[in-house]
């Protein structure tokens, strides 16, 4: 990818397919797919937590955001950030209104996107990682598996041990800064 | 605009409780808006939620050991997990063993945890190999911890004996809760 083109800024990528209308500007669409496909994704397990349905919000919001930036019918292109993560929103209070009507624009503009929200990011090792998890005090250990096995928020981890909402937060922020430092994810999770 | 430096990076404190879903709509809100313009700080959430999946997969591969409460293995044979589990009393001794088609085996140690401040527990696995685990978690009002080892080692095991004491500690004293005995075999 050219080095100009990723140092553009969404305007300018929002304008540059605007512009090329009615033909397609694949370089730059790929480029504002590249931004914002793991931002959607990551938003989407966040709301969802499923893999699947979080790519799939993520192709149906890319999809919808590409076509308006096509037709110029955004308004606002200065703020196209504000504008996928409101169309983000509004997909997923629409699919829970109505299922099918996702299933129709999936099927009409199949295309291929970033397949991992970790895509560029670097693999974590995993002998280091239980390593790390190890090597932490017994209670900073379990108060992350029981955070992170499935996305468990302070309240109900301290249910489970008889423990504070605050007691739980000050345990687990402890753990997250001793493990980021033993993985040496410093600079990544500063 | 995707800015990859960012002025005002979002705190982890935050980003961790987003992603466990702890804030209000409204701080929400201002988080999501925030990592959609911010390429550094949507890195970092991403980086973050990365990590607690390879936590959960470390988990369901039964690769670490913790003391764990009873509410947390059930949510994990909620999920699915063919969980082995032993129930001992302070006293006790068990044959106890993991066969291939089990995901995890624990134990569940009985004892009265009620007036306990601090629990530590006191592994000894023979031939001087005798390991403290300080401050461990644990809901007093549960009456029992569950030991949870790492299985993939368990499974290493030839003929074994382990020996748990469990310990309260106040004021620099100590109360022995009770000792269980678990004599491991591999599955035959």
């Amino acid at each position: 990818m050219p080095q100009s083109l990723s140092s553009d800024d969404d305007a300018a990528l929002a304008r540059r397919i605007a512009a090329a209308a009615p033909e397609r500007d694949k370089v730059a669409e790929a480029e504002v797919c590249r931004r914002f496909v793991p931002r959607v994704r990551l938003f989407g397990l966040r709301r969802l937590r499923s893999e699947a349905a979080a790519a799939d919000l993520a192709q149906e919001v890319l999809i919808i955001v590409l076509q308006k930036l096509r037709d110029g019918s955004i308004r606002e292109i200065e703020r196209l950030a504000a504008f996928v993560l409101g169309t983000a929103r509004q997909c997923i209070v629409d699919s829970r209104r109505n299922a099918s009507r996702r299933e129709r624009i999936l099927e009409a503009f199949p295309v291929d996107f970033p397949s991992l929200v970790e895509e560029g990011m670097e693999h974590l090792d995993s002998n280091r990682l239980r390593d790390c998890l190890q090597g932490l005090a017994e209670r900073e250990r379990a108060v992350l598996m029981m955070s992170f096995y499935d996305d468990h928020p302070a309240d109900v981890v301290g249910i489970e041990l008889g423990l504070s909402v605050a007691n739980v937060r000050v345990i687990r922020h402890r753990g997250i800064q001793r493990l980021r430092e033993c993985m040496k994810l410093d600079r990544e999770l500063s | 605009m995707s800015d990859p430096g960012c002025a005002t990076p979002m705190p982890l404190a935050d980003l961790l409780s987003y992603w466990l879903g702890e804030m209000d709509q409204v701080s929400e809100a201002e988080l999501e808006q925030h990592f959609f313009d911010c390429e550094e700080c949507s890195a970092r959430l991403a980086r973050l939620a990365q990590l607690g999946r390879a936590i959960k997969h470390e988990i369901r591969a039964g690769r670490l050991s913790a003391l764990l409460p009873a509410r947390f293995i059930q949510r994990l044979k909620n999920a699915g997990m063919r969980v082995r589990e032993y129930r001992m009393q302070p006293g006790g001794s068990i044959s106890c063993t993991i066969a291939p088609d089990d995901d995890l085996v624990v134990t569940h140690l009985h004892a009265e945890l009620g007036n306990v401040r601090r629990l530590d527990v006191i592994v000894d696995e023979g031939e001087g190999d005798v390991r403290r685990l300080q401050d461990v978690a644990f809901d007093p009002a549960a009456g029992e911890v569950v030991l949870f080892p790492c299985s993939a080692d368990v499974r290493k095991l030839g003929v074994a004996t382990l020996r748990v004491e469990l310990v309260a500690v106040s004021d620099g004293a100590e109360r022995a809760l009770g000792s269980y005995t678990l004599n491991h075999s591999p599955h035959r």
